[in-house]
């Protein structure tokens, strides 16, 4: 510790301390311009500028390190003096706008030039001039505005790891920019403009739209885009948002947004929410009211529920709700209706994934702070592009990069491109070997500790691959071979898990390879979630298998408050992929679609409205009209993100506070929906607010039943949320084709050349949200294939060309865009767009150990229209 | 992530790989991808004369640095050519120590002579003229630069013979 004194207080403080660090400590403020907590210091604005005794001139608080015995000053006239000289300084060419600038109100520099002065300038000459860009359709640029601090360029680089922008120029013609003079073409984070002191980069979504002090409220929420819940605040006038903005420092983000949360909120204010109940009448959709629709579907519960018993109803719960919405759900189905048929499109990796890891390692295997990503000294990826899935829980892996973390990503590296020590980027198919490759050659250099033997008898059985197949893969042996020397040192070893590794291959095997990974150099791992509570429906019972709390389903009775008890079904439940061909055979009449589009976000798509075609009953509770809705009997229109309070349970295990902003839309809480249909159908409780419903779940399940409420308040509630943890990991599990590789095909010699479709993770775009979101498809509006150059060249295709892809599922019509990141002998393509999206023209199986999607159908042949 | 169409002209710029393997070699002399920056914009401007937005990208990809921060690197550095200039670039100093000796004169007559001011290239392409703050000869003022070549001293009298010997 070193002990100094400042304005005559006494201050301690640890011996990396910066002056502007210990002052804040024993809260006296020294003015800043360019400091931001968490950058590098800069020392560019001379603001904080302080006298210490002894030292000749005055120096910069933030850059200068504390030293014992300091006798520092930080408000005399000497140093308000200079801080008045730096602030005329600064407005010699600072254009003084004040009155057209949306900053006006909360701009650092016309606060500080309120205080010290400096109104009048000495300076002659005329103000330099630089038009303002808006050309951008999200981020307006006014470089007269500009005070050259680079926040903004420190921001892009040190923290988001883009370097999308720099200053660019020399002397008083210096100005941030990004490569192309006129759009971003960026990842569009936002962090640039929440930096900003001044009005110099700018938000064009509400461009001249408001001054600061039109805020009259502010909500803090938690995001609601994906798995990794950040927080962000809503701003307020009246019931409509004004902005959504993060808070440097706060939640498990740190201030930092991506794309989505930072500007794709627009969508609940979109003019096609629906605003009222509707009922299909001689096949057309017509508004009711909401005592007529819920009459509606009880009777009609009630009627399929006598006739064919309650196996015939299912429900498909949502990611994008709450556990509140998703609890109810679980609890109209299996204690109301008397049904174990309920599932989500977790299904599809994000459930089978954290039960099968589980399984290996133990319950809480994948609930880890993600702060400590940052913290780790190497991290491994496969299946699928974090920064894109997941994008803070990405930037969290570049900035430890940048610390001088190994990162070793198996697969295309996208977003971590420039962020990684070997390419391990392998023909799509052969991934397979690669990780076999890496296990085996880490068991060598780590050993067997004995821990889990069933883990340890299964990597003895792999096979080395044979000089060909690893040939097969197109990545180089030395780079396998060094990226096993560096996992194999790491102390503090982080393993990611993206979907795609679920989705191809043997599903089983792949996750064990990188379970085997993470087990041999003991690592934390990550499960990634495309939506933001997958994890949270799945504690809630939103599956076949287990009830709340995560216990398996065991037929009897389930303690409820006050005496009450609650009767769990015996019979088996049907699955996400089981209640699609169970509505196609006949066995499944109802379905209650809790926002969620299966049409749309399943492969297969014949085959899905089919099924959902052939129903008694379907309803679908949603905040937009969707494809899934085409086919519905009942739509009810639901509370979006920021109209509704509940509880969000992110990727690592962390409960927050879901925050109720607006209040425009007709749509309700989904949970208060649900639970007026079950009080019809014989459910006693009521609930006056989400928190009666949350305290229903802590009696209920054992995983929350030692939580308080409050503590979701302080920073969020983290697994196992003081429970005693249960353990897992001392049963076997199945692993499918341990001894088997891929086969080595033979390279394809001329065209027409099958290439292979894979479903692009897009940084822009998650879903049917973003595609309503105005501000979204400004930057991302058009569904286009990528393919390699390699591949290109050979079918003779060029940038924008028009393209047919067709596979057995179907065929679309394109636009082509050459990507060096593709992998050769693959094309992908979104499943955002109505228009041309990969789920339609692939199909699926199901994995008959995990249960997860496996895509079928999906070699694609392209035509040049 | 990005997807931008340039990139296919960006590679038949280096059509050869010649700056790709100039870039190799020089990646080995440096500890980090970002230090091979300068030499490796220095080698694209000799092979391609100036360094356009292609060009950026491509030194961009070759050394893993954005293109926004080699936009930036580039217009830093007047020596750096963000333009196509004349067959030769004549940087003139005309900070203090040149001025007081005469600098400004030297302006002129190539102002008259060749009819360009700064940033500006003659009629015949012969001639493009950069005007530069010092470029560390205040001992031998005025001085300039002619692509590489530095000349001292520089006065009325020998200014016509320097011009000359560059055709």
């Amino acid at each position: 510790m070193v002990k100094l004194t400042i304005n005559g207080q006494e201050a301690e403080t640890g011996r990396d301390s910066t002056i502007l660090d210990a002052a804040n400590g024993i809260g006296i403020k020294i003015p800043t311009l360019c400091h931001i907590k968490g950058l590098e210091p800069y020392g560019g604005c001379r603001m904080c500028l302080i006298e210490i005794e002894g030292v000749a001139r005055l120096q910069t608080a933030c850059t200068t390190k504390v030293n014992n015995g300091m006798v520092v000053f930080t408000e005399t006239e000497e140093i308000n003096k200079a801080r008045k000289a730096m602030l005329e300084f600064l407005l010699i060419n600072h254009p003084l706008d004040c009155p057209v600038c949306d900053k006006a109100g909360e701009c650092l520099l016309q606060d500080q030039a309120a205080r010290f002065g400096a109104s009048e300038g000495r300076f002659a000459e005329g103000k330099r001039t630089h038009p303002e860009n808006i050309n951008d359709s999200i981020i307006v640029r006014n470089m007269e505005r500009c005070i050259l601090c680079t926040r903004c360029t420190r921001m892009c680089g040190e923290a988001q790891g883009a370097y999308a922008i720099s200053v660019t120029g020399r002397g008083q013609h210096s100005f941030v920019e990004p490569f192309s003079h006129d759009k971003y073409n960026c990842e569009y984070c936002g962090n640039c403009l929440t930096v900003c002191p001044v009005g110099a980069i700018m938000s064009r979504l509400h461009r001249h739209n408001y001054r600061p002090w039109y805020v009259e409220k502010e909500i803090e929420t938690v995001c609601g885009f994906c798995g990794v819940g950040c927080t962000t605040f809503i701003q307020m006038r009246a019931a409509t948002i004004i902005r959504t903005l993060p808070k440097l420092g706060t939640g498990v983000n740190k201030g930092l947004l991506c794309v989505r949360g930072r500007f794709g909120y627009d969508y609940v204010e979109s003019e096609g929410r629906l605003k009222t109940p509707m009922i299909r009448v001689n096949g057309v959709l017509e508004p009711v009211s909401w005592e007529k629709a819920l009459a509606y579907i009880t009777k009609t519960l009630k009627d399929i529920k006598t006739k064919h018993t309650p196996k015939a109803i299912g429900a498909i719960a949502s990611g994008m709700c709450s556990n509140e919405d998703n609890y109810m759900l679980q609890k109209l189905m299996r204690f109301v209706i008397g049904s174990n048929n309920i599932d989500s499109t977790a299904r599809l990796a994000y459930a089978p994934a954290k039960t099968y890891i589980e399984r290996i390692f133990g319950a809480g295997a994948t609930a880890n702070v993600i702060a400590d990503i940052e913290k780790s000294d190497g991290i491994f990826t496969a299946g699928g592009d974090p920064t894109a899935i997941n994008p803070v829980l990405g930037v969290q892996i570049r900035s430890a990069w940048r610390h001088g973390a190994k990162v070793v990503v198996s697969g295309q590296p996208g977003g971590l491109g420039n962020f990684i020590n070997y390419d391990l980027n392998s023909v799509p198919q052969h991934e397979e070997t690669v990780l076999n490759t890496l296990v085996i050659g880490l068991a060598e250099m780590k050993g067997y500790s004995g821990k889990n033997p069933f883990l340890e008898r299964k990597i003895k059985a792999l096979r080395l691959p044979c000089e060909p197949e690893l040939r097969a893969t197109g990545v180089l042996l030395e780079n396998m071979e060094e990226a096993i020397d560096d996992l194999s040192g790491l102390k503090r070893p982080v393993v990611v898990i993206g979907p795609s590794l679920l989705h191809a291959g043997i599903p089983s095997k792949n996750l064990f390879l990188v379970a085997a990974i993470a087990y041999l150099i003991d690592a934390k791992i990550y499960l990634l979630s495309k939506k933001p509570n997958y994890r949270g429906l799945i504690d809630m019972g939103c599956v076949p298998d287990t009830i709340p709390g995560g216990l398996p389903v065991r037929p009897g009775q389930l303690k409820l408050k006050k005496g009450v008890t609650m009767t769990v079904p015996a019979e088996k439940g049907m699955g996400l992929f089981e209640m699609i061909d169970g509505a196609l055979d006949g066995s499944l009449k109802a379905l209650y679609v809790l926002g969620e589009n299966p049409v749309f976000n399943l492969p297969d798509r014949d085959k899905t409205e089919k099924a959902l075609s052939a129903l008694d009953l379907l309803v679908v509770q949603d905040i937009f009209m969707t494809e899934t809705t085409r086919h519905a009997h009942v739509v009810l229109p639901a509370a979006a993100w920021s109209e509704k309070d509940g509880t969000m349970t992110n990727l690592g295990g962390r409960i927050q506070f879901l925050r109720k902003g607006s209040a425009v839309s007709a749509g309700k809480s989904e949970w208060r929906v649900i639970a007026d249909i079950a009080r019809t159908l014989g459910m006693n409780e009521t609930y006056a607010d989400s928190k009666e419903v949350w305290e229903e779940i802590t009696q209920v399940s054992v995983l929350h039943s030692a939580s308080e409420y409050d503590e979701i308040k302080d920073g969020g509630l983290m697994w196992p949320y003081g429970s005693v943890q249960f353990q897992g990991g001392a049963e076997d599990f199945i692993v499918e084709g341990l001894e088997i590789l891929p086969e080595i095909k033979e390279a394809c010699a001329a065209a027409p050349c099958k290439l292979l479709l894979l479903p692009e993770r897009s940084l822009f775009h998650s879903g049917s949200t973003t595609r309503k979101s105005k501000a979204i498809l400004s930057v991302s509006p058009e569904p286009y294939l990528s393919i390699n150059p390699v591949d290109a060249g050979k079918l003779g295709l060029s940038n924008d060309d028009t393209v047919r892809v067709k596979t057995a599922k179907g065929s679309s019509v394109v636009t082509l865009k050459i990507v060096r990141d593709c992998p050769e002998g693959a094309v992908i393509l979104s499943n955002t767009f109505e228009k041309v999206s990969f789920n339609a023209l692939t199909g699926y199986t199901v994995d008959p150990v995990l249960g997860c999607m496996v895509f079928t159908d999906n070699e694609a042949s392209l035509e040049k229209l | 992530m990005e997807t931008s169409t340039s990139q296919s002209t960006a590679d038949a710029l280096d059509k050869g790989g010649i700056l790709k393997n100039k870039i190799k070699v020089l990646k080995k002399m440096y500890p980090h991808t970002r230090s091979v920056l300068l030499p490796a914009l220095h080698a694209a401007q000799q092979l391609y004369g100036w360094l356009s937005e292609d060009a950026i990208e491509q030194v961009s990809r070759l050394t893993g640095v954005t293109t926004a921060d080699v936009k930036g690197v580039v217009t830093f550095y007047s020596l750096f050519k963000t333009k196509p200039l004349g067959r030769h670039v004549i940087y003139l100093c005309t900070n203090v120590a040149c001025l007081i000796m005469g600098a400004d004169t030297l302006e002129e007559y190539l102002g008259k002579t060749y009819g360009i001011s700064h940033g500006e290239t003659s009629a015949d392409g012969r001639f493009s003229l950069v005007i530069m703050e010092c470029i560390g000869a205040c001992d031998k003022a005025p001085a300039m630069l002619v692509n590489d070549d530095c000349h001292f001293n520089i006065s009325m009298d020998n200014i016509q013979q320097i011009m000359e010997s560059y055709r």
